[in-house]
Parts: C-alpha cells; structure tokens; sequence
C-alpha cells in the first residue's frame, strides 16, 4: 500500500467522518432532514478554493472565476466553514420557519438540484461544469506537496479536525442543549409546551451543522485540488444519509462508524470490481442501485442501525416496562 | 413582440404537459399521503417506454396509452411491494420520503444501463405546423393541449360525480372514518396508485414529446416542475395542482423567452421558494403545508 493511497484513504475517511457528524447533529438528534447537505459542503469547498487561489488571469486565463485572494493557509479553511455557515441563514430562514417537515425535506432536495444546475451554467460565476481546478494545497509554498511527509502532514491536519469537531458535536449531542434537540425531534408539541422554541432550535443546529459542512468542503479541496459541479450531485446526499442510518441515526459513533462503513468502504470495497463488466456504466449505476438498496434494508430490518442511540434514562425515572403495563390496563 | 406571443403558445403546451403531472402527483399525495419522490423517474421510465414502442414503428399516440398503462402498474407495485410494506410497518413521515428517495436513485439507475446516457427523441412526432396569430404551435402540440383539457375534465367528473371519486376524497379526509363508513380504503388507494400512475406515465410521454430530445438526467427536472405546481395549488388539491401549473407553465415559458432557456427549472424554483414562504399552504389548501405530519 503506497503513501499515496494510504494518505488519500485517511483523508476521505475524516472529511466523510466530520461531514456524518453535522449530519447527525442536523437529521439524527435534531430530526432536520438536510437533503441539500452537499450544497454546504460545496459553498466550503468552493470557497476555500477562490481563496487560496491566484486571481483567475492567472495560468494562463483558462478557467474563470471571482476572487482569487491567495490567503495563506488557515483562512481558507476559516473562510469555507464561514461560508458554510453563512449560506445556511437565508436557507434556514425560508424552509425551516414554517414548513412541515416533510416540505422541509423537498425544498431542500430541489435546493440541491437547483444550485448545482445554476452553478454549472452561470460558467463566470465559478468556472460553470468544468469547475476549479489546480487548487493550491495549504502550505504548499512552504512544504513541496508531493512528498510522502506533506501526505501525512495533511492527514495529521484532518486528524486535528475531526477531534476538535467530535468534541465539539459529543459536547452539544449530550448536554442539556441536546436533550432539547432530541425532545424537540420526539414530539414538537411537547417541547414547545415545556418552553422550547424548535424554530430556534433548528436554525442554530442548521447553521452549526452548515460550518462544519463548510469545514469538511475546504479540507477536501485543500487534498483533491478541483471541485467541480459533478463531485457534488444531490444524490451525494443520499450517500451520507444512508451511512448515518446504517451507523445509527443519533449515535455520534454510529456516525462514524457509517462512515467508514458506506462511503469509505463501500467505494473501496466495489472499486476492485472491473467496470468492463457488462454494458458502459453498468458498475457504478449498480453501485448506485446499492446504495438505495443499502437504505431500504436498513430503514426495514434493522431501523436504528448497527449502533442504535443509547437510551438515556435518569435516576426516578418510570422504568419503561411499568409504563407500558399502565397503559396496558 | 413576436417573441412573448410564441412563448405564450409554447406556455399553453408547458401548463398542459405540467397539469397532467401536477394533478397526478398531488392526488396521489392528497389521498396516500406519500410524497412520492419516484414520480419524476416513473414518468422518464414510461417516456422510454413509449420511445422504445415508437422506435420499433409503432405509431406515437399508442405509445402514449402504453407509457400510460406502464406507469399505472409500475406505481400500484411501487406501492405494494415497497411503500404499503413501510406504512403498514408505522414508518414515520420523513422515513417514507427517505425511502422514496432511495426508490428514486435505484429506478434512474437500474434503467441507467438498459437505455444508456445518450438524449434521444421520438420519430415522426410533430406534424404539421397550425399559425394563430403569431403563435406557431405542431399538430401534436395542439393535441397535447387538447388531451389535458380531456383528462382534466375526466378527473374531474371522477372527483365530482362517481362514487369512486367521493370515497377518494373521504379517504383523502379521514382514512380511518372511510373505513368505519364501510369505504374500502384498500382498494380506494390501490385505485389512486393506478390512476395517478396512468397520469404519470401519460404525463412522461407528453413531456417527452414536448421537449427536444430527453434522458434519465430529465426525471429530476420533471419530478421539480410537478413539485412545484402541486406546492403552489396547495398540495393534495388536484384543483390547485391545475391553476398551479397554469402559473407554472406560462411563467416559465415567458421567463425562457425573455431571459435565459436553461433557467427555466430555477425559474420553477423561485416560485417555490415565494410560495413556501408567503403562502405555504399553497393557493387553495387551508392546511397544507402547515399541517403537523401524520
């Protein structure tokens, strides 16, 4: 195994895993079904890139795009998580004020599908289909980026990130905030009867959720140094929806644990099946078809994952099997 | 000038081609309660197969009744063998809107490697040019209107006047009163899969043959322009669904003609967007968007 592919696996793994753990705190404790996940990550990335790019004159004018700031390393990544964040307060605002939360999943499927759909035919905006390309990595005019030890360095740096965000998505899922979260999840009605308010609630998990999305965007693009309107289609999402049922919807572990399991090895488990098998593009539409497959029989046979949230239960509190014998009589 | 009055010709055809959809999509989400987000991919399923009908020489318009049939038992199945399944199991709102996600992917690429990622059309579909007063509209276009003025005449003479049609809408209302009133809300709703589902499918083929040239990427654009006008009616009103995709249809074609064509879905979407904000329960629903889940 060379350091190359080593580095690029462990990479994945941590933006997959800090992209599961901001969809757990968004549609496993809170119950917000973010079909638009990827466009967070998207706005991270791009702007990351714009940052850390030269202005577009630059390599020969081949690709067209705003900004072009060239910022040194941290601030790309700063400035993808701000963006993250920042896109997801008008968006927040509009579909999760007053909407059902069945509307609130297809307004932001479509979102999804939209935004892709501008951005690849608005070409000035961000170089339209082709995307961004030759993304500078940080550091890199300090470290020669093709060494194995800068590989390792950027695994170190995504390392840093997935603690620090652990940390800091554990710390909310368990602390009286969180409690709210899931009570409001449970039953809306109830938490807003014992004085939650659930508009707040989501927006500022929407928002938190959207930085670190925006987080894992900038982290990637720093490593694969293109982002272009392909790598982010809505069924993206979907990908990372069935890693947090299959990891367990609500359980931060189980988050990870979904993403080492579906888009780490999955992808890598299927990438050693020849794709000449049968006609052009038959593999990854199986692959695809999997996927889909992956959820329906998770969401049937085994609805709370290979690791179900724990049950919290306080000292006093009425054991379950006593409540349901009151009920039952 | 010339150019706003085409588009209004071409916006006639697009509302015509959008309230078959509409009106099927929100009938099947008014009376099972399932936002079936499949519905894009069943209509481009059904598109196919009255492409592949039409390729072996037979003529466009039976192609239609086909794609029309096929869509009617793709969707009852769709509906006994994965969603009814769920329902019956207490899957929560949000799960079954999950799971007809994943339906979505798994259609668009099962067909993926039968029908192949090139566009393709339909042969002999236009026919003769008809000239109104500055609007230039096919044969086929005309038909096309003419046949969604029928169907929704139909649909609603089923809704007013059949017995059928009143236990749709007392199932639509309260299933388990339905029930108790001795309504067979079992078969009601397999007769809702099968009508939305003939709509659906009729639907793809018409959309087909209005657009250019079409592929598996198009079911995401139908299933958004069906969404849309379903939202803005207010969803579960096949009515609305109706005024929704006059709005939609003759908004989008006008904006095409004054702005930019590929925007035509975004167009689509900006509606959305005010409505879900000004109005979220749509222009006719009192409750709609607004109601608590379930």
């Amino acid at each position: 195994m060379n350091t190359y592919y080593a580095a690029n696996l462990l990479i994945y793994a941590g933006v997959d895993i800090i992209a599961l753990l901001a969809l757990n705190l968004q549609f496993g404790v809170s119950g917000i079904v973010n079909f638009s996940f990827i466009v967070f990550q998207a706005a991270g990335a791009y702007t990351a890139a714009v940052l850390s790019l030269p202005p577009d004159s630059a390599n020969g004018g081949f690709q067209i795009y705003f900004g072009g700031y060239q910022l040194p390393f941290p601030l790309p990544w700063l400035g993808g998580a701000v963006a993250g964040g920042l896109l997801s307060i008008p968006v927040g605002l509009v579909v999760l004020r007053k909407l059902r939360s069945d509307y609130q999943a297809i307004a932001l499927l479509v979102l999804s599908i939209i935004t892709n759909e501008v951005i690849t035919n608005a070409r000035p905006l961000l170089n339209g289909a082709a995307g961004l390309a030759l993304v500078p990595p940080p550091l890199s005019d300090q470290i020669d980026p093709n060494t194995s030890s800068y590989q390792y360095f950027y695994v170190g740096l995504t390392a840093v990130c997935v603690v620090l965000v652990f940390v800091l998505v554990n710390r909310v899922v368990n602390s009286p905030y969180g409690r709210s979260l899931r009570a409001m999840r449970e039953r809306e009605i109830a938490a807003v009867a014992i004085g939650k308010n659930p508009v707040q609630l989501k927006l500022t998990v929407f928002i938190v959720g959207g930085v670190i999305a925006g987080l894992s965007g900038a982290i990637l693009v720093g490593f694969i140094q293109l982002w272009a309107p392909s790598v982010w289609l809505y069924p993206e999402t979907i990908i990372l929806f069935a890693a947090i049922i299959v990891g367990g919807r609500g359980n931060n572990v189980g988050a990870i644990l979904g993403a080492l399991l579906v888009p780490v090895g999955f992808e890598e488990v299927t990438r050693f099946i020849p794709t000449t098998i049968g006609p052009p593009g038959l593999i990854p539409a199986l692959q695809w078809v999997a996927i889909g497959l992956l959820i329906i029989g998770f969401l049937w046979f085994r609805p709370d994952g290979v690791r179900p949230e724990p049950r919290h239960v306080f000292d006093g509190a009425p054991v379950l099997e006593d409540v349901d014998h009151a009920r039952g009589t | 000038m010339d150019l706003y009055v085409a588009a209004f010709g071409f916006g006639l055809v697009s509302m015509s081609v959008i309230a078959i959809a509409a009106v099927g999509f929100t009938m099947q989400f008014g009376i099972t309660n399932m936002i079936n987000l499949a519905y894009g991919e069943v209509m481009i399923s059904s598109a196919y197969v009255a492409y592949y009908l039409n390729k072996a020489g037979i003529s466009i318009w039976i192609g239609m009744i086909a794609g029309a049939l096929f869509g009617a038992v793709f969707s009852f199945l769709l509906n006994r063998i994965v969603y009814a399944p769920f329902l019956r199991k207490g899957t929560s709102h949000i799960g079954m809107v999950i799971v007809s996600l994943a339906v979505s992917l798994m259609i668009a690429n099962l067909l993926l490697p039968i029908v192949g990622y090139y566009n393709v059309s339909y042969q002999d579909t236009t026919g003769g040019l008809i000239r109104a007063g500055g609007i230039v509209l096919t044969t086929n276009q005309i038909a096309i209107i003419g046949i969604a003025v029928v169907l929704m005449l139909l649909i609603h003479g089923l809704l007013r006047y059949t017995r059928l049609g009143k236990a749709m809408r007392a199932t639509a209302a309260n299933p388990t009163l339905a029930r108790n009133c001795g309504i067979p809300t079992q078969r009601v709703v397999d007769a809702v899969w099968l009508i939305t589902g003939a709509l659906c499918g009729l639907a793809g083929v018409v959309a087909a043959m209005n657009s250019d040239s079409f592929a598996i990427a198009n079911g995401a654009g139908f299933l958004i322009t069906a969404l849309a006008a379903a939202v803005l009616g207010g969803a579960g009103q096949p009515y609305g669904a109706m005024i929704g995709a006059v709005i939609i249809g003759m908004v989008t074609e006008l904006s095409a003609a004054a702005w930019a064509p590929e925007y035509k879905e975004v167009v689509a979407f900006g509606i959305l967007v005010a409505v879900m904000v000004l109005r979220p329960q749509g222009l006719l629903a009192k409750r709609g968007a607004l109601a608590a889940a379930g």
